[in-house]
């Protein structure tokens, strides 16, 4: 089922950032904002939060004030409910693992990155302490993401 | 001899009557197997009925009826027993075939004959599916009253308890049962282990003493022994006795001669008859004494003419005979009270020694004397695995190998003894002027852990009660025939060869030794066990920590990264140019941070990962690395040298890249030579000492690659080389020689010791370095 409202055409989706830590959102976020495309930026601090919003549970029962995301950014460590489980709910569930999901965390474990492509994670970034680096990374992601790819159509609602 | 036995048994009874048995050719040959419970006769002294055990009808009876108690044999077989007995008495056995035949032996029984009673002691007993009735007449003067036994008994009693010896004992006791049976002769007799024995204590009338006499164990073969064991005590009043037969001559109910094991009249073995004989001795007695179940002696009673002891008195000789037996234990507990007190300290001093040591040889060894006091030995050799230590007088090393492995499959219980060793084992001929004896202790057949104690030969003069070793004769026909031994003066032998016997307390000790260490060694066992178990375990945790912690100090340190970055960015016109160089310094530092951090999860995760072993060309590794390592400097011209191809070897790798590229990229950066050059070789461990190798690597070891690179660059000094290996350990300014985080040879030398090997490295200060490593257990021994 479509619908004309939330599918309308122009209208970007949001990207949800599942990011604990306020300085490493700062700095995405100071990026993102510096991109040519305008993208609405929904932030979550925990799995729980994240998961809440996903499923539009709780305080994210309003549909129009959580709308299905466009992109999910997802840090690994998370306080309570971490972003493995978070990407292993997401991509379990019929609806939401069309929804690409980019791994954003500071671990290089070989088992983190063997496991989340395993969970089916569309791509995966070792954050950098490189502010160069950072900036061409988030700007990569954006451009990759949200000007290069197609998505598919949202099957739900 | 059975079959002589056998023959005899199946001959006409008349002519067994007319045969005196003892004067018939004896042969002592297997007269271990002479049947002597079944001789189908018995001694003149009593009459012998046997009875149907549901009808009490005699059913076979001794042939001397007609002379005790005027009835024909004829007379009694088929009829009842009541033929004999009144119905009390015959009721009075009836009730004791209920019962305990012990509690109610002897009866007191009467028999009428022609107005006159004759009065006897009727002792029955049951065996085969029969019961036995033996009448003994009672001489006029016997009582058997409870108290007059009481005061036969009660004084000898208390002061056997109160000997406080058991020699004391035993003289007490020979000299009490004279006293209550005016024999010529009472010894103690005690058995040795092989069943010989010599007498221990006298109590004599006769000039010449038996005391300290031994006798061969076949004086008193072994199912004589058997019959000591099953009874108490055995009389013989006349040894020149007519041996009375029983009518019909076998049992009629199993049709077998008839088992006379419990009989105290059963017929002496003809041999036995012999032997008394040419000892001079008509009459004797038997008290056996019994410890532990076994045979331990005897107290033996002779007289040069006939002599009876009524029922009473054997009675009285016989419950003394069974406390004597009780008191044995008591006796030889306290024997060498004080010895024993020495061993039981010995053998506390040794374990705590041995408890405080690491290693089994080493505490042993450090007790030295203590180890030969602990036995009362002169020399001991303790063997663990290959090694042996040896104490005092011993045979040489290789004497005692061969000696252990003859040993081995002797061991009882753990434990070897013998006192002539050269008996058994004739090598040690050549050293039984110092290990005669040999004591030794099996402590782990795994671990070949033993104790061997020895003692010098000590010559000894034996006296035998006659020449011990049977005469043989030849006889007529050409076979060889042998015979009890005609003289019983004393005979004596000097026996080489052997050492003083090992006392039964320092063979406990050695026993009691034994389970001692085991439990020292289980306990060592068990601390190790939950050492590694504690080791592993903190490990790991230290693993996990450094991966966590370093992974959590980045977000920070991210943090800082940024802002720095972010300061410089937004506010790079209010910063004077004094302020971004300090900004870029920070930033820099920074990255410095990470890379160490990342340095030490690297080096962590090594610990973690599982090894992925897997045949790897050595050789194509090699020069992939080297391709890298140059990708980025193609600039330089550095001589890579790789003097004979590389093995395949089994191995992981990535870690194994990783080594490499350590080993070549510190060979790269540390030399300031013009000419510079790096060889990548290997050598067979065995060729080690031709390449110059230090001594570390033992020739002796199969062959297995020690791989090496060797530079020609700044070397490091010697007060450095046990450093290197440290981590974040630098030897040189941080930005010197291109820098670095101080972790590249730590991480060799973990992914080397991951794969089990070593790590070590040689080097001569301004002419280079040769880091040489194993990647397998064995090549690293």
């Amino acid at each position: 089922m479509i619908h004309p409202s939330a599918a309308s055409v122009g209208q970007v989706p949001p990207l949800l950032v599942v990011e604990d830590s306020n300085e490493d959102f700062e700095a995405l976020q100071r990026f993102l904002q510096r991109s040519p495309t305008s993208i609405p930026i929904q932030r979550c601090v925990s799995g729980e939060q994240a998961l809440a919003f996903l499923y539009r549970t709780g305080a994210y029962s309003d549909r129009e004030s959580s709308p299905r995301p466009g992109l999910i950014v997802l840090d690994l460590n998370l306080p309570g409910t971490d972003g493995r489980e978070v990407l292993r709910r997401i991509k379990q569930d019929a609806s939401l693992k069309t929804i690409p999901v980019v791994v954003f965390t500071t671990s290089n474990n070989p088992k983190d990155l063997a496991d989340c492509y395993q969970y089916g994670v569309n791509s995966y970034i070792v954050k950098p302490i490189n502010f160069a680096q950072l900036k061409q990374d988030i700007q990569t992601l954006v451009d990759y993401w949200f000007e290069v790819t197609a998505h598919a159509e949202r099957s739900e609602d | 001899m059975t079959d002589e036995i056998l023959h005899l048994t199946d001959i006409d009874l008349t002519t067994i009557a007319s045969t005196p048995i003892a004067s018939t050719t004896i042969d002592l040959t297997n007269c271990d197997r002479e049947p002597i419970h079944r001789p189908g006769s018995i001694q003149p002294h009593g009459i012998l009925l046997v009875l149907q055990e549901s009808t009490l009808e005699i059913i076979q009876v001794s042939s001397n009826t007609a002379d005790l108690l005027d009835r024909q044999p004829a007379e009694l077989l088929g009829k009842p027993l009541s033929e004999l007995l009144d119905p009390e008495q015959v009721k009075l056995i009836q009730t004791c075939l209920a019962e305990d035949f012990e509690t109610i032996n002897p009866l007191n029984l009467s028999i009428k004959r022609l107005h006159q009673s004759m009065h006897f002691d009727g002792i029955v007993h049951r065996i085969d599916p029969v019961i036995i009735l033996e009448l003994e007449p009672k001489l006029a003067d016997s009582k058997t009253d409870f108290f007059v036994f009481y005061q036969q008994v009660r004084g000898t009693i208390t002061r056997i308890q109160k000997a406080p010896t058991l020699l004391e004992m035993c003289q007490l006791v020979v000299k009490e049962v004279r006293r209550l049976t005016n024999f010529d002769r009472v010894m103690v007799y005690q058995f040795d282990p092989e069943g010989g024995g010599h007498v221990i204590a006298e109590d004599t009338n006769q000039e010449a003493p038996y005391l300290d006499l031994h006798y061969p164990p076949s004086d008193i073969p072994k199912q004589a022994r058997q019959l000591y064991t099953l009874n108490w005590l055995r009389l013989i009043p006349d040894a020149s006795y007519q041996p009375v037969a029983l009518i019909p001559a076998h049992n009629p109910i199993t049709n077998q001669p008839l088992d006379l094991s419990l009989s105290g009249l059963r017929s002496v073995s003809p041999l036995h008859l012999e032997y008394l004989k040419n000892m001079g001795v008509t009459a004797s007695m038997s008290i056996s004494l019994i410890h532990d179940q076994k045979l331990w002696g005897l107290i033996a009673c002779h007289h040069s003419s006939p002599k009876y002891i009524p029922y009473g008195t054997r009675t009285v000789c016989e419950f003394i005979g069974q406390v004597m037996s009780v008191e044995l234990i008591n006796k030889e507990a306290s024997e060498d009270i004080d010895y024993k007190m020495q061993l039981k300290s010995l053998q506390t001093q040794f374990v705590e020694a041995l408890s405080k040591s690491e290693h089994f040889l080493d505490g042993m060894a450090q007790l030295d004397r203590q180890l030969l006091d602990l036995v009362n030995a002169t020399g001991a050799v303790i063997c663990s695995g290959n090694q042996c230590i040896r104490v005092g007088d011993t045979p040489s090393s290789a004497a005692v190998h061969t000696l252990l492995s003859w040993i081995k499959p002797h061991f009882q219980h753990s434990v070897f003894e013998t006192r002539s060793l050269a008996k058994n084992y004739p090598a040690a001929e050549a050293f039984q002027s110092i290990a005669s004896g040999v004591l030794a202790l099996e402590i782990s057949k795994v671990h070949h852990n033993y104790i061997l104690w020895f003692r010098p030969e000590v010559s000894q003069t034996v006296n035998w009660g006659g020449n011990p070793n049977k005469p043989v004769e030849v006889l007529q026909d050409g076979s060889l025939r042998m015979s009890p031994r005609q003289s019983f003066a004393r005979w004596q032998e000097t026996v080489r060869g052997s050492a003083l016997p090992w006392k039964p307390c320092e063979i406990e000790a050695v026993a009691e030794l034994r389970s001692l260490i085991v439990g020292v060694v289980l306990r060592q066992a068990d601390e190790l066990a939950s050492m590694n178990f504690e080791l592993q375990r903190s490990n790991e945790e230290l693993d996990s920590f450094a991966y966590i912690a370093s992974h959590d100090l980045k977000e920070p340190l991210r943090g800082i990264h940024n802002y720095a970055n972010f300061l410089m960015e937004d506010y790079a016109e209010v910063l004077e140019g004094d302020g971004i160089e300090k900004l870029q310094t920070l930033v820099r530092l920074t990255q410095r941070m990470e890379d160490l951090i990342n340095s030490l999860l690297y080096f962590s995760r090594l610990g973690r990962a599982d090894l992925i072993r897997q045949p790897v060309n050595l050789n194509e590794l090699v020069q992939q690395t080297i391709a890298t390592l140059t990708m980025a400097r193609p600039q330089s011209e550095i001589e890579f040298r790789v003097p004979q191809l590389l093995p395949t070897i089994e191995c992981d790798r990535a870690q194994i890249t990783d080594l490499y590229t350590n080993l070549i990229s510190n060979a790269i950066k540390y030399n300031d030579k013009p000419q510079q050059w790096i060889e990548i070789g290997w050598v067979e461990t065995a060729e080690g000492d031709r390449e110059g190798m230090s001594q570390k690597i033992p020739s002796h070891a199969p062959t297995h690659p020690t791989f090496y690179v060797r530079d020609n660059g700044i070397g490091i000094a010697p007060e450095h080389l046990s450093k290197i290996f440290q981590i974040f350990r630098r030897l040189h300014g941080r930005d010197d020689f291109g820098g670095g985080t101080g972790v590249g040879l730590t991480i060799a030398r973990k992914i080397v010791e991951r794969h089990g090997g070593r790590i070590w490295v040689e080097s001569v200060p301004t002419q280079g370095s040769t880091f040489y490593f194993t990647l397998s257990a064995e090549a690293s021994l």
